[in-house]
C-alpha cells in the first residue's frame, strides 16, 4: 500500500522576542563548551554499549513506541457541528470505539489526534490552530465530513474555511455529510495503518 | 392596540417624523419613521407605551436604499410592534438603540457587519460573527458568491 508523504507543518507564527525560546538550555552553550574544555563535564566516548543502545533505539524501542502509540490514539473531545453527533455515537455503546484504544480526552495537552468534525469558520480558525499547537508531538489530524474536507455545501460562503487543510496538515479525510460512525472507525483504522507504515 | 390608536399616540410625540402606522401581519402595527426621530421614538415606545423588550434588530438591502427594522414586545399588551426606517445616502446611519434597550448592542453589531448600517454613538461597534479585519458586507446584494479566498488568519503564538 502506497502512503502519501506527510504534508509539511504550517508556518509558525513569529516568536515573541520577550518570551524565552522553547528548548533553550538553562546554561548557555558556550559555557558548556568551556566546562567541557576544562574537563568538568566528561565528553561521551563511543563505546560498544553506546552503539548497541543506538541500534536498540531505532530497531527495538521506536517500534514498541509506535505500536503503543497507534493503538492508543487519544482524540480531542471537541465538537463543531452535526458531525460531532456521529463522533459521539461512535464512542457510545453501539459502535464502542474504545475497543480500538481510542479515548476522547478533554485537554489538548493529553491528545495526539485532532478530529475536526464540522464546519470551520474563519472566526474559529485561530482557535483550531491554537488547539493543534497545544497538542504534543507526534500528532495527527482527521478531517471528518465534507465541511472539514473542502468546505462542503458552504464552500462559497463568506465565512467558512474551504477545507481545514488550509490551517493544519491533515492525514486522513473522511467523506460524508455526515459520515456514519463506521466511516469514522474506518478512518481511525486507516490512520493506524499510516502510522505503522511511516514508522514515526 | 390597533394601528390607528398607535398612530394617534405617536403623532403627538413625533410630528412630521412619523410617516405612518400600517397594519402588519397581526402585530400592533408597522411604524415607519424618519431616522432623525429615532431616539424620541425609542423612548416613547419604551416609557409611554410599555414596549420594554427589544426582540430583534436587522437591516435589509433594497439596492437603492437600505432599511433598518426593530421588533419590540410589550409584556402588558402581549403584542409585538415593528419599527422600520428607510436610510438614504452612501453611508446609511441611524442613532443606536443600545442606550434604550441594552440588548440592541449585539444585534446592531450584526447589522453593521452584514448589511453595513452604521449606528451612531454605539458603545462597541466591532465585528461579531466575522473575523476581525473583514472588508466586505456579505448580505448586500452587490456581494456575489465567489471562490473561497485566502483570508489572513491571525494566529496566536502558543
Amino acid at each position: 500500500m502506497s502512503v502519501p508523504a506527510r504534508p509539511a507543518a504550517p508556518a509558525q507564527a513569529p516568536a515573541d522576542p520577550n518570551l524565552p525560546m522553547v528548548g533553550e538550555p538553562a546554561v548557555p552553550f558556550f559555557e558548556i563548551e568551556t566546562l567541557r574544555a576544562q574537563q568538568f563535564i566528561p565528553v561521551a566516548k563511543e563505546t560498544l554499549a553506546d552503539l548497541i543502545a543506538e541500534q536498540a533505539q531505532g530497531k527495538l524501542i521506536r517500534p514498541v513506541f509506535n505500536w503503543a502509540g497507534r493503538n492508543s490514539l487519544f482524540p480531542l473531545h471537541w465538537g463543531l457541528a452535526c458531525c460531532a453527533i456521529e463522533f459521539a455515537a461512535a464512542f457510545g455503546a453501539r459502535w464502542d470505539a474504545e475497543r480500538f484504544g481510542v479515548v476522547p480526552r478533554s485537554s489538548p495537552r493529553q491528545c495526539d489526534l485532532l478530529i475536526v468534525n464540522g464546519t470551520v469558520t474563519w472566526k474559529v480558525a485561530h482557535k483550531l490552530i491554537t488547539l493543534y499547537e497545544q497538542m504534543p508531538e507526534p500528532k495527527w489530524v482527521i478531517a471528518m465530513g465534507n465541511c472539514a474536507t473542502g468546505g462542503g455545501p458552504f464552500r462559497t460562503a463568506y465565512s467558512v474555511v474551504p477545507g481545514v487543510d488550509k490551517l493544519v496538515p491533515v492525514d486522513v479525510y473522511i467523506a460524508g455529510c455526515p459520515p456514519r460512525p463506521e466511516a469514522l472507525l474506518d478512518g481511525i483504522l486507516l490512520l493506524e495503518t499510516l502510522i505503522r507504515e511511516r514508522g514515526e | 392596540m390597533e394601528p390607528k390608536e398607535l398612530e394617534a399616540r405617536l403623532a403627538g410625540r413625533l410630528g412630521d417624523s412619523l410617516l405612518g402606522v400600517e397594519p402588519f401581519q397581526g402585530l400592533a402595527g408597522r411604524v415607519r419613521f424618519r431616522p432623525e426621530a429615532a431616539m424620541s421614538l425609542f423612548l416613547t415606545m419604551r416609557d409611554e407605551l410599555g414596549f420594554v423588550h427589544l426582540s430583534c434588530v436587522g437591516g435589509i438591502d433594497w439596492v437603492d436604499h437600505r432599511e433598518v427594522f426593530y421588533i419590540l414586545w410589550s409584556d402588558a399588551l402581549k403584542q409585538y410592534v415593528l419599527l422600520s426606517s428607510d436610510l438614504d445616502g452612501k453611508v446609511p446611519h441611524i442613532e443606536t438603540a443600545s442606550a434604550v434597550w441594552p440588548s440592541a448592542n449585539w444585534h446592531e453589531r450584526e447589522a453593521w457587519e452584514l448589511v453595513g448600517i452604521t449606528f451612531d454613538h454605539h458603545p462597541d461597534l466591532r465585528h461579531l460573527l466575522l473575523p476581525e479585519g473583514y472588508q466586505f458586507q456579505p448580505l448586500l446584494r452587490s456581494f456575489l458568491l465567489h471562490e473561497p479566498e485566502e483570508l489572513e488568519v491571525k494566529t496566536r503564538h502558543v
